[in-house]
């Protein structure tokens, strides 16, 4: 246990200045990062905005709070229906599992960049089977999983959704900037010995999303 | 697994239950987070944000996506009514800059100086854990294991203890 720092918890609230809140990131952003959705690089960012500003602070506490409740806290609330105990048996459901990802996919994105009030932005799906190919070797130890892809001409970053066999999302990264993506290992732990699918979005600079098909990669019992 | 993204619990959403429970979390959160002026305000602020909420999830397919989707949207459209507050009262010249709580520059610094002083993992973690995130959601966030996150807000606390006790002398 870590020791009780009331002390320092409020001497840094108390120190915190206050601002004017016109660079501070959305309330969705918290959330995605709250939610294990960001990469650490940009989690950082919002993380130390927080450490600046007094009503980011705010907002950063308010969602604590809010994660303390047990059914805020079971995952990202993806759009996902609940997975069939039997889906990968059944070579006729298994069939439809590509189709089934595309909208998953397709909700997961959709939630991740709804369009703002004003501002929508063209989300352009399934477009992307000729754009991409997975790169990385198709079956990975448990604990060091990367995975990787080819390049989209024009694309300024890429969104990565993993999830198991039974459509369960269990990782997502936002804004990468590189083409790979490494597995928290913890994510990969937990998936040892088993298959995970995952997909990628390319955002083009106009804000269109360039969709991949879903790929798998095998994790090894390496524990 | 273990592991339940987007799991949904089976929670029927529109369960009137579950608003109030939303509803009562956020004014709680409301009141506790925000200074008095906008606390003030906490039942009027989360009546509008719930309004809102209920407008945005409207033909959603809510129940499909689960409570937790549901908490997700309270939680951003809380937020944007507490800002879209502050910006009227900034506007009205009713919030002063200056609410009760905010120290002077030299403590301002000492704390904040100690902390962007840290390694950028035990930073992270110890933000956070000042935050009020538990050490569970700490992990969750940054896509560690609870052991690992325990324990770099614990080296974290040390470091920032240490530096602090330096600045102090």
């Amino acid at each position: 246990m870590t020791e009780p720092s009331d002390d320092l918890v409020n001497r840094f609230r108390a120190a915190l200045p206050h601002t004017d809140e016109t660079r501070c990131p959305s309330a969705e952003e918290y959330w995605a990062a709250a939610v294990g959705e960001l990469p650490f690089e940009r989690l950082q960012v919002l993380v130390d905005h927080g450490a600046k500003c007094a009503e980011c602070a705010e907002a950063w506490r308010i969602l604590a709070e809010i994660r303390h409740e047990p059914d805020a806290a079971v995952g990202s609330a993806l759009p996902l229906h609940a997975p069939r105990p039997n889906a990968r048996r059944s070579p006729r459901v298994r069939a439809l599992v590509p189709l089934a990802l595309t909208a998953v996919a397709a909700g997961v994105l959709w939630v991740a960049f709804r369009p703002a009030p004003v501002e929508p932005l063209a989300v352009e799906r399934g477009n992307g089977q000729g754009s991409f190919r997975a790169e990385s070797p198709p079956v990975q130890p448990a604990g060091e999983a990367v995975l990787r892809w080819s390049e989209v001409p024009g694309a300024t970053s890429y969104n990565v959704t993993v999830l198991t066999e039974d459509l369960v999302v269990v990782h997502r990264s936002i804004g990468l900037s590189s083409r790979e993506l490494r597995l928290p290992e913890a994510v990969g732990r937990r998936a040892a010995g088993t298959g995970l699918l995952w997909n990628v979005d390319a955002v083009l600079p106009d804000g269109r999303t360039v969709a991949s098909p879903t790929f798998e990669v095998r994790l090894g019992n390496d524990r | 697994m273990a592991h339940t993204r987007g799991d949904n619990g089976g929670s029927d959403v529109e369960d009137p239950a579950t608003i109030e429970r939303i509803r009562q979390v956020l004014i709680r959160a409301v009141q506790r987070h925000c200074p008095p002026p906008l606390a003030a305000h906490r039942e009027d602020l989360v009546q509008i944000a719930l309004v809102r909420l209920l407008e945005r999830t409207a033909g959603e397919g809510t129940a499909a996506r689960g409570t937790s989707y549901l908490w997700r949207v309270a939680y951003t459209v809380v937020i944007d009514e507490i800002r879209r507050f502050r910006r009227q009262q900034r506007q009205a010249g009713q919030l002063s800059e200056d609410e009760p709580g905010a120290p002077g520059p030299e403590a301002r610094s000492e704390i904040l100086d100690c902390l962007s002083s840290l390694q950028d993992r035990r930073r992270t973690a110890v933000t956070l854990h000042l935050q009020g995130f538990r050490t569970g959601e700490v992990a969750t966030a940054l896509g560690w294991t609870e052991k690992q996150a325990e324990n770099l807000v614990y080296r974290g606390l040390a470091d920032l203890r240490t530096c602090l006790e330096g600045e102090d002398r």
